[in-house]
């Protein structure tokens, strides 16, 4: 248990009934950190959402993505308790920090008494609420490589309401341009077809090396179409999510260029 | 199989009263504050970090105390609606909330006061934004939502004129002249 926001809750409503909790809150004291250099940004797995919205990443243009998360996860007292490490090992698709992450490429150590092991993010997903971590593996490190001047990230969701919003859509995303011409792009969503977090591979494909337009971007929606499956529950049907998706993107893509370009 | 666990003894100081407590490890923070040491203001809401009613001030951060196991409030200061304000006063907030007519049914209010002077602590003088932001996770199912707002900002401007604390009994005879 790291923050325990998620596994308090789940034991209260009796979804999971755990013999033993082994509390990693002691730990924060190692774990909780933001620092870079060495080419890569590293975060600790204990460090909360709040320590991450007070960190410098916000500040930077390029990672104004941590603003969003900041702004848009849950409510002001959970960003407190709640972890990054927390945030990606529930596994659960509506992970903003894990989607975030996706969409910077990031990797993951996982630290057992026998060794440690980088696992990239998008790996480690393996079905709903089920991470490729072995019993004894601890999530210690997240670390992702510094991006370059001209990129930014985004990352957006939509509810009906703002506070605790779980969203009916999460999208990511990750673009550097040079001047008008996308260079690199990583989109990341809730779902693309699993019931985890993923990437959107054919549709970055499809943008990458193209003018940043808007007509660009609406032309890449029809290979969104074809790459994603959306799934109808309570809370939105498939065809709302799956529209959604494409708006989303659509609003991180032009959040990024306005972040690139202007700064904000 | 048995229960296996063992009693814990942690030491806390609520609004500035040093307290022993005996926990069990499953206890959490709201059940020591509300059943072992009296602090009713701390109100059980949904138990799962949603409704915001039992926020709590734990070492400077604002936690709901619903989700903190009691062992980890462990050599923490906390402070709860008891404590923002001396014996026989009520604090600016307190005031604003009463003067902006906020108060119905109450329950949400320990949430919504400690929330604001979380707030207030950090930013003496919020925007609306900033105060919707503030309240943005706490529940209350009279609808005063608007007038916190309000609320907010009056005492933003009371803590700005000095006006930290007020007279409980003088509030009270205002409302209630004889």
């Amino acid at each position: 248990m790291a923050g325990g926001t998620d596994l308090l809750i789940q034991m209260r409503s009796g979804v999971v009934k755990p013999k033993l909790i082994l509390d990693l809150w002691p730990l924060r004291k190692e774990l909780s950190y933001v620092k870079s250099g060495d080419g890569y940004v590293r975060i600790g797995a204990l460090t909360t959402i709040e320590e991450l919205g007070n960190s410098f990443l916000v500040s930077d243009k390029r990672y104004l993505g941590f603003r969003d998360l900041y702004k848009q996860f849950a409510t002001p007292y959970l960003k407190t308790l709640a972890t990054i490490g927390g945030n990606i090992g529930t596994g659960h698709p509506m992970s903003d920090a894990a989607i975030l992450l996706l969409a910077l490429d990031a990797e993951v150590k996982l630290s057992s008494i026998e060794g440690d092991r980088w696992v990239k993010l998008e790996d480690l997903f393996v079905g709903l609420r089920n991470i490729a971590r072995k019993p004894n593996e601890l999530i210690t490190e997240i670390r992702f490589k510094e991006i370059p001047e001209n990129s930014s990230t985004a990352l957006l969701k939509l509810d009906r309401r703002r506070g605790h919003a779980m969203g009916y859509v999460i999208a990511a995303a990750y673009m550097a341009l040079e001047g008008n011409k996308i260079i690199d792009v990583r989109l990341s969503f809730d779902s693309i077809g699993k019931p985890f977090p993923g990437r959107a591979y054919k549709t970055e494909e499809f943008l990458k090396g193209k003018e940043f337009s808007i007509d660009t971007i609406h032309e890449s929606f029809k290979v969104m179409e074809n790459e994603m499956t959306r799934i109808s529950d309570y809370r939105a049907p498939a065809e709302y999510r799956l529209d959604l998706s494409k708006v989303l993107m659509k609003r991180c893509l032009l959040l990024i260029k306005s972040r690139v370009e202007r700064g904000v | 199989m048995g229960e296996e666990y063992s009693d814990m003894t942690i030491k806390i100081n609520v609004n500035g009263k040093d307290y022993v407590v005996t926990v069990k490890p499953y206890e959490r923070l709201i059940d020591v504050l509300r059943y072992k040491l009296g602090l009713t203001s701390v109100k059980e809401g949904c138990g799962r970090g949603e409704c915001g009613a039992c926020v709590v001030i734990m070492d400077g951060k604002l936690v709901p105390s619903c989700l903190v196991p009691a062992y980890r409030a462990n050599g923490s200061k906390i402070i709860t609606v008891e404590g923002i304000a001396p014996e026989g006063k009520i604090h600016a907030i307190q005031k604003a909330l009463i003067d902006s007519l906020s108060i119905q049914c109450g329950f949400c209010f320990p949430g919504i006061i400690i929330a604001a002077k979380y707030l207030l602590d950090h930013n003496p003088n919020p925007s609306d934004e900033e105060i919707k932001e503030a309240l943005e996770g706490h529940l209350c199912r009279c609808g005063s939502y608007l007038r916190f707002i309000k609320a907010v900002k009056l005492a933003a401007k009371y803590i700005r004129e000095g006006k930290i604390y007020f007279d409980v009994k003088e509030v009270q005879s205002k409302i209630f002249p004889e």
